[in-house]
């Protein structure tokens, strides 16, 4: 087996080794803040899923990033460009979400802070038994 | 063809991202484990560099290495700092 495919096969499994971590996180820890952290392990994991299937493994030459540098030859330039670029839409997608997914961790942040001041306390189990 | 040292910096980056990640989600310490998450940031943020979208790292690094734990570090000052059990 050629190396590149063996790295991206590392690349995958580690990908969804995380991806399963995360969900672990959110679902068995008890503490709200951890769950909140791994909620972002989770959506950073996402993104990388995304990046990594626009990524292009080209016969010849290296990738490059998807910006068109010269235009002077320009026939050549874009069929240089189509050849080795990595595809741009995934980035874009994964620029907005990064934003959002900070916006999205700021507002469940201060629920918590407002749940530890209703309840006392940040573990789920604890308030479970305070409501009885 | 890109290198084999490329390729193969790719794949320990990969594992430590695991590993770290693995440290975040088990560690009780609430400020240790946002520093693993950190680091896991970190790792990402190389991935994305290696995988061609240096875009992405501009933002990325201020975002996910910054400002998520800073906002994590804030909740857990005004929370609990250990969690379960």
């Amino acid at each position: 087996m050629e190396f590149p495919i063996i790295v991206a096969s590392v690349i995958v499994v580690s990908l969804y080794v995380n991806l399963g971590i995360a969900l672990y996180g959110i679902f068995a820890r008890p503490s709200l803040v951890k769950k909140l952290l791994a909620i972002t392990i989770l959506s950073d994991t996402a993104n990388a899923f995304a990046v990594l299937v626009g990524y292009r493994w080209p016969r010849t030459g290296t990738p490059q990033p998807p910006v068109l540098m010269n235009t002077t030859n320009y026939n050549e330039s874009i069929k240089y460009y189509v050849e080795h670029a990595v595809d741009p839409l995934p980035q874009a997608l994964v620029l907005t979400a990064i934003v959002i997914g900070l916006a999205v961790t700021l507002f469940i942040a201060f629920i918590i802070i407002q749940y530890y001041r209703l309840h006392g306390t940040v573990d789920v189990r604890k308030t479970k038994a305070l409501s009885r | 063809m890109i290198e084999i040292f490329t390729l193969a910096f790719l794949m320990l980056v990969s594992i430590a991202s695991v590993i770290a990640a693995f440290k975040a989600i088990i560690e009780k310490d609430m400020v240790r484990a946002i520093v693993y998450s950190a680091i896991q940031s970190a790792m990402y943020a190389l991935i994305f560099y290696v995988l061609m979208a240096p875009d992405i790292v501009l933002v990325y690094i201020p975002v996910s290495v910054g400002i998520t734990p800073a906002i994590l570090l804030f909740v857990t000052k005004k929370t609990e700092r250990y969690d379960g059990d």
